[in-house]
């Protein structure tokens, strides 16, 4: 038994000119929780696809506890899957919601009874099993779309964006009560979203999708710290990204020039001289000052400042065409017009190639 | 792995080939009617167990022409039906919009009366119909028959219509009123042009009850008002088939024109929707 | 006072709007049913008068029961008989196979085609020389020209033909209206593609499909053109009023009455019915 519970090898899927999948390799070890993350169309939900059956991909396997399950029929996956409308059985009770998968595998009434029962309750809502999906919320509903895939305790859960129908409050507490039973059934999983936030908060390890291939897949701090490109930089969080080029480099750092101005920052592998670069640093790294002090500094003028409660957002402009967006705590106020030093500590940037 | 694939195959191929045996046995079914009665239509010497006429020729339709007197019947179905569009939509547009769009106790009890006649078969008051309009003098005429073709269209020119109107966005009325268009420019320049398709809709659904209807022509037309449904049963009396069938192809030319019209614009489902709150 | 005025006008605005709407149905509708109904019970050819005869006449006939029996037979056979073929069909066509669009159009057809050439073609191409026979006589087992016109299999065949649509059409709107994940979750649940159509698909559009079946009975019941045509010795209610009619010098306008009024009251009663099993299983 190996510690790899599901396995996408080259997983590609074409509709017409277009590339859903594009060669996706991935690997989800037992009772971890995988998130696909990405915008819209981005292949996450293709690839969930593949590995329901739903769509047959064109190349490449998809293996489930080391068996190839590419050919299997959705019905003979032994999966359990949270929908994102929840796509409940409208014409079902609560309690025949959860013991459908049950029922299609033969087991009995009174067999099944503790089953749905312990699912209920799991869940929170033993209460509710005469209710009809129509007379729920949207949280129940989830949440009893939730019962419905646990109740047979699947190898795999899947949860294909299950909350975005939910407000934002309710968003919030599932995702405490997914991750939590997630964990506590030790079950493997993978969640689609694209939300960032979601992804962040939930996840063992996150895959980052963009047109068709995973860009990178590490933990949320990998992701978030050391974004391995533009894209996972820009759609993880607030970016800055400033045009450079490459004076000089060692091992460990590198000299770059922005607008005339040099600044430092840790070297990253295939570095030229005279290249083109850009320079990553997230707006709440960057601290703002009325004096030049130390080395990393850019001077700029604040174009914009914008009250957001708990901290200001600034707009500085360095030179023409290249704009610093700063955000720092709501005490420190500076006025717009103002002449300011932007400080860039080194260890907080990072030099990212241009796409 | 590779020998499951194979035997699933043409597993796969045969829903497939049952499918497409089923549904082609539909087409033919639907059509292969239409087709006989167009190849009557021109064929001549087709006796015995031959599959297509030996034959062919135009002198059927010119028979059917001259003595079935097709263009004046062809004249007064046109004109019958024009009538009862006339006289429907009117009805449809009124009271479409007191139903749309207007506060009105009890609506759901007034529009099931309403298309009441459209659950009882039309030979039950087709009897009464005849028995008044021969007291008005009303038989024999185009207005007779026409108003007789406005109970089976009237309530589906209100059902078409009331929902026409139900649909129309509130906001829109208002933008336009924020907007200084009077009562009556928001009539022409904003309501208008959004209800003209459903408008449009009632007309064809309207023309085509019309243009079909059968047993309550059959109770009020006169040797004046004969409309190519009745001339088509009375030559099938008569039977002579393959004038029958020249006849058939004329009448049912205008019908296919309504259903290319209905598939390039109007939602089929229209057709039916409206009876299911019946 | 100015306000229960401006109240008084704005419903009067409403129901001259639906004046027109009334004035045809009781000038169209309701008033002829009177007319029938006073007719009913006049003795045949008389001005006035009154009796109950014309409906034992009818109702103590056996022929007349059978001619009842034939239109209820006629109207359920042929709503049973739409289901049974609009269920596959629908499934067939929700999947958007190749050419779809082109079925969909097919099935629209007899709706919109006058009956009677309906009637016309379907008893050519099922006559002793139509395209039906001759395919049929080229198979081995087949010597005579089967029979099918002016049968009562024949006829229901023709009536499926021409009201079937309206159950295919409620039966694919049905479906289309289906959440397709609701399927996609039984399937992964681990139900066959068997269990998704028997558990979830079928009894999600069951009441959608009855509720579009009653317009297919609606119509088989008052059918007209095509019993004229193609009924041969079957007549049920519709044709069997006519030809009171229009066999008979002086006109049997009384009898024919009596048993317009029977029809419509069948009708109503028969739907009725439906109605309200449907909405019990609706209820339930």
């Amino acid at each position: 038994m190996s510690d790899i519970m599901i396995e996408f090898r080259n997983l590609t899927k074409r509709y017409g000119a277009l590339l859903a999948n594009d060669h996706v390799n991935l690997q989800v070890k037992r009772g971890e929780l995988m998130t696909l993350l990405g915008p819209s169309g981005c292949g996450k939900t293709t690839a969930l696809r593949g590995l329901t059956g739903y769509v047959k991909p064109d190349e490449g396997q998809i293996l489930i506890d080391d068996k190839d399950v590419t050919n299997l029929p959705t019905h003979q996956r032994q999966l359990g899957m949270v929908f994102q409308n929840f796509a409940l059985f409208p014409h079902m009770t609560v309690w025949d919601n959860v013991r459908f998968p049950l029922m299609i595998r033969g087991v009995s009434k009174q067999d099944s009874e503790p089953k749905v029962r312990e699912a209920l309750q799991l869940i929170r809502l033993e209460g509710l099993s005469d209710r009809y999906p129509r007379q729920l919320s949207g949280g129940q509903q989830q949440r009893v779309g939730l019962a419905r895939a646990l109740v047979y305790r699947p190898n795999v859960l899947l949860l294909d964006e299950p909350l975005s129908n939910l407000d934002a409050k309710l968003r919030e507490e599932m995702r405490f009560e997914i991750r939590d039973l997630q964990r506590r059934l030790g079950i493997t999983a993978i969640y689609v979203t694209h939300d960032q936030q979601e992804a962040l908060a939930l996840s063992d390890r996150v895959a980052i999708m963009n047109s068709g291939h995973i860009e990178q897949v590490g933990t949320p701090e990998e992701i978030y710290e050391h974004p391995r490109s533009k894209f996972v930089a820009d759609f993880i969080g607030l970016s800055d990204f400033i045009p450079a080029t490459v004076e000089s480099y060692d091992a460990q750092t590198a000299r770059i020039v922005v607008a005339g101005v040099a600044l430092t920052a840790p070297a990253v592998e295939g570095l030229a001289r005279e290249q083109k670069i850009l320079l990553f640093i997230r707006p709440n790294d960057v601290e703002l000052a009325l004096e030049a002090a130390g080395e990393n500094v850019l001077p700029g003028t604040i174009r914009q400042a914008t009250y957001l409660g708990d901290r200001i957002d600034y707009r500085v402009q360095i030179h023409d065409g290249i704009e610093v967006r700063v955000q720092t705590a709501g005490t420190q106020r500076l006025a717009e017009g103002a002449r300011v030093f932007a400080h860039l500590p080194v260890a907080r940037c990072r030099l990212i190639r241009e796409e | 792995m590779r020998i499951l694939k194979l035997y699933l195959h043409p597993l796969w191929n045969a829903r497939l080939l049952l499918i497409y045996s089923f549904l082609s046995g539909f087409a033919i079914l639907i059509l292969a009617p239409f087709l006989m009665i167009s190849l009557r239509s021109v064929g001549k010497g087709w006796f015995g167990k031959l599959w297509f006429p030996p034959e062919f020729t135009l002198q059927w339709f010119q028979t059917a022409i001259d003595i079935g007197n097709i263009p004046q019947v062809l004249g007064n179905t046109a004109l019958i039906a024009a009538i009862a569009v006339a006289i429907s939509t009117t009805i449809g547009i009124l009271s479409g919009w007191a139903f749309g769009r207007r506060r009105l106790p009890g609506k759901e009890v007034l529009m099931a009366i309403i298309l009441l006649p459209r659950m009882i078969p039309p030979i039950t008051y087709a009897l009464g119909v005849a028995k008044i309009f021969y007291g008005l003098d009303l038989v024999n005429t185009y207005l007779g028959v026409g108003l007789a073709h406005v109970s089976l269209c009237a309530p589906y020119a209100i059902l078409v219509l009331s929902s026409t109107f139900e649909g129309l966005d509130e906001r829109v009325l208002e933008a336009s009123a924020v907007c200084g268009a009077n009562t009556l420019k928001s009539f022409f320049y904003v309501i208008l042009p959004m209800v003209l398709p459903g408008i449009l809709a009632s007309m064809i659904f309207t023309f085509t009850t019309s243009y079909n209807e059968f047993t309550l022509t059959l109770m009020t037309y006169g040797p004046d008002t004969v409309t190519m449904a009745v001339r088509t049963y009375l030559a099938i009396g008569e039977g002579y088939v393959e004038i029958t069938s020249a006849m058939s192809v004329i009448l049912v030319v205008p019908s296919l024109v309504i259903l290319a019209m209905i598939q390039s614009g109007i939602q089929p489902e229209k057709l039916v929707g409206g009876f299911k709150g019946v | 006072m100015l306000q229960t005025w401006r109240k008084y006008e704005h419903n009067a605005t409403t129901w001259l709007l639906l004046l027109p709407a009334f004035a045809s149905f009781f000038g169209l509708f309701a008033y002829p049913i009177l007319v029938t109904l006073i007719q009913s019970f006049r003795p045949e050819g008389q001005a006035d008068g009154f009796t109950f005869e014309n409906y034992i006449n009818f109702l103590s006939d056996p022929r007349g029961r059978d001619v009842i029996v034939l239109t209820f037979v006629l109207a359920i056979g042929t709503t049973f008989f739409s289901l049974l073929f609009s269920i596959p069909l629908a499934l067939i066509l929700r999947d958007k196979v190749r050419g779809h669009r082109f079925f969909r159009l097919l099935a629209l057809i007899p709706l919109m085609v006058p009956g009677l050439i309906g009637a016309l073609g379907l008893l050519l191409f099922f006559g002793s020389r139509g395209w039906f026979n001759l395919a049929a006589q080229a198979l081995p087992f087949v010597t005579e020209p089967l029979t099918i016109n002016y049968t009562l299999q024949g006829l229901m065949l023709f009536y499926v033909w021409l009201y079937f649509p309206y159950t295919a059409l409620t039966t694919l709107s049905a479906l289309e209206g289906l959440d397709r994940a609701v399927e996609e979750a039984g399937a992964v649940a681990g139900a066959n593609p068997r269990q998704v159509l028997r558990y979830l698909i079928i009894p999600q559009i069951i009441p959608g499909v009855l509720a579009g079946s009653v317009l297919t009975f609606m119509t088989a019941f008052g059918a007209f053109s095509i019993p004229l045509i193609t009924g041969g010795d079957y007549r049920p209610l519709s044709v069997q009023i006519y030809k009171e009619i229009s066999s008979f010098i002086p006109a049997h306008w009384s009898a024919a009455s009596a048993m317009a009024i029977v029809m419509g009251i069948l009708q109503v009663a028969a739907l009725t019915l439906y109605m309200r099993l449907l909405r019990q299983r609706q209820v339930r």
